[in-house]
């Protein structure tokens, strides 16, 4: 079985049936899979920040870092394995987006990842049909691509569907 | 059945880590100064050959990419600067007990010294680009150490981390600190501190480790410090890299804006900050570690 592991600010996809694509570790960063029913294809980035107003390098190096440019070049990645480029038919599901205790505005970041994304989503028409946001632990994340299954996972937790 | 760490316990765990060096002590005491110059670590690490040695592989790694070798220790530390220098004295002779795993958190080994890195790389931005006025170095220091007393307490808190998550969102337990002190007697900042006081780290160092999730607490003097390891902890695991079961399950003190100025823009390039040179900074100990 092949594995996809992306760190922070990657995005990747497959329509391989025995690849499984994972991430570690979500705190406040945000995990956005895209499931593709009619091509078999599924896709995942890792994002970290909700704009990448704060710096455009950054953001053409690692497009999967910030909210409002790992969507477009997720959908972009994906429409090579034959999905449609601007997400029609895709199925989406977001988990992370955490918060330390009692956090202020300023330092709830995981909420506006998820709000940013959700966003962009809906300028493309999209939205999420499952979501496994906020509270205060760290998610790791794992998806076969042949069950089309999202599996999360936290230390001190049994695992959990999404 | 857990057991519980009493005051006796918690010195014998403490007796039983071996002491720093001698020459990582004073380079934390020096860095404790508020006018000391990089000259004075310099002169610190020559007395060391040990320390030397390293200092001269982490500066010759492929990390740095140097075209020509450094072979002086005046211009390693230059180029280095002084916080890499802490980190490699500290790995140096703390390494077993920061790199080891913590099964009580269910973190593996290497867990604990990456969010040292994060926390203490997270406390130096925070100060930088906040621009308060206190060390960015010193912040740096103190967030590596911040945590050490999770690798005293690990082992006695073994098999608990589902009990701990379940207590905290029962809500028997406040946070994960709250948990630890209901479960084994002892927080991992208290065991910190008492390893703190074995080592005789300065008392602003002393104050982090003891009062990084409680900075409020903390002498008047120490406090901008604190409230700095405060946050660089808290955007080490918002980053992802917490030390297990425990990670975002902390309160954040708001107290901070009486001494650091940060808002959303701000924290945003700290963590893109943290991203870009823990890359930097974990490569270049590992690569040297590598070629030992």
């Amino acid at each position: 079985m092949g594995q996809i592991i992306l760190g922070v600010g990657d995005f990747g996809c497959s329509n391989n049936p025995d690849d499984e694509i994972k991430t570690f570790a979500l705190g406040s960063c945000v995990s956005v899979i895209f499931l593709d029913p009619k091509t078999r294809t599924i896709g995942m980035a890792h994002v970290a920040l909700p704009d990448s107003t704060i710096n455009k390098a950054k953001a053409t190096e690692k497009p999967g870092y910030f909210a409002d440019t790992a969507i477009p070049a997720l959908l972009a990645q994906m429409a090579e394995l034959g999905c449609d480029k601007r997400g029609k038919g895709i199925i989406v599901k977001l988990c992370g987006g955490a918060n330390v205790m009692d956090t202020n505005d300023t330092f709830q970041i995981g909420k506006r990842n998820a709000l940013s994304i959700k966003k962009i989503l809906w300028s493309y028409g999209m939205g999420a049909i499952a979501e496994d946001l906020g509270g205060n632990y760290s998610r790791t994340v794992s998806i076969s691509i042949a069950a089309g299954q999202v599996t999360l996972s936290s230390p001190g937790k049994p695992s959990w569907q999404l | 059945m857990v057991k519980k760490i009493n005051p006796d316990e918690l010195q014998k765990i403490v007796a039983s880590i071996p002491m720093i060096s001698a020459s990582a002590s004073r380079l934390l005491q020096i860095s404790a100064q508020p006018d000391h110059e990089l000259m004075d670590v310099v002169n610190l690490v020559k007395t060391d050959a040990n320390l030397t040695a390293r200092v001269l592989k982490v500066v010759n790694s492929a990390a740095y990419g140097l075209v020509s070798k450094i072979t002086s220790v005046d211009r390693a530390v230059s180029y280095l600067g002084e916080q890499v220098i802490v980190s490699i004295a500290i790995e140096n002779c703390a390494g077993e007990l920061l790199g080891k795993e913590l099964a009580g958190y269910e973190a593996a080994g290497g867990e604990l010294w990456k969010h040292d890195l994060r926390a203490a790389i997270a406390a130096r931005e925070v100060v930088i680009q906040s621009g308060a006025d206190m060390s960015p170095d010193l912040a740096f220091t103190a967030g590596l150490l911040h945590d050490i007393g999770k690798a005293l307490i690990s082992d006695y808190l073994h098999g608990t981390a589902p009990d701990a998550v379940e207590m905290i969102s029962s809500h028997d337990s406040l946070d994960y600190l709250a948990a630890e002190e209901q479960l084994v007697g002892v927080d991992h900042t208290v065991a910190g501190y008492a390893l703190a006081q074995a080592w005789q780290l300065p008392e602003e160092l002393t104050a982090a480790i003891r009062y990084h999730h409680e900075p409020a607490r903390a002498q008047e003097a120490f406090r901008p410090l604190v409230y700095a390891v405060h946050l660089g902890d808290s955007i080490a695991m918002m980053g992802g890299y917490g030390t297990g079961s425990d990670s975002m399950r902390y309160k954040l003190d708001p107290g901070y804006a009486d001494y650091i100025q940060i808002n959303a823009n701000i924290l945003a390039n700290v963590m893109l900050t943290v991203d870009t040179e823990f890359e930097k900074l974990s490569e270049s100990l590992s690569d040297s570690g590598e070629k030992n």
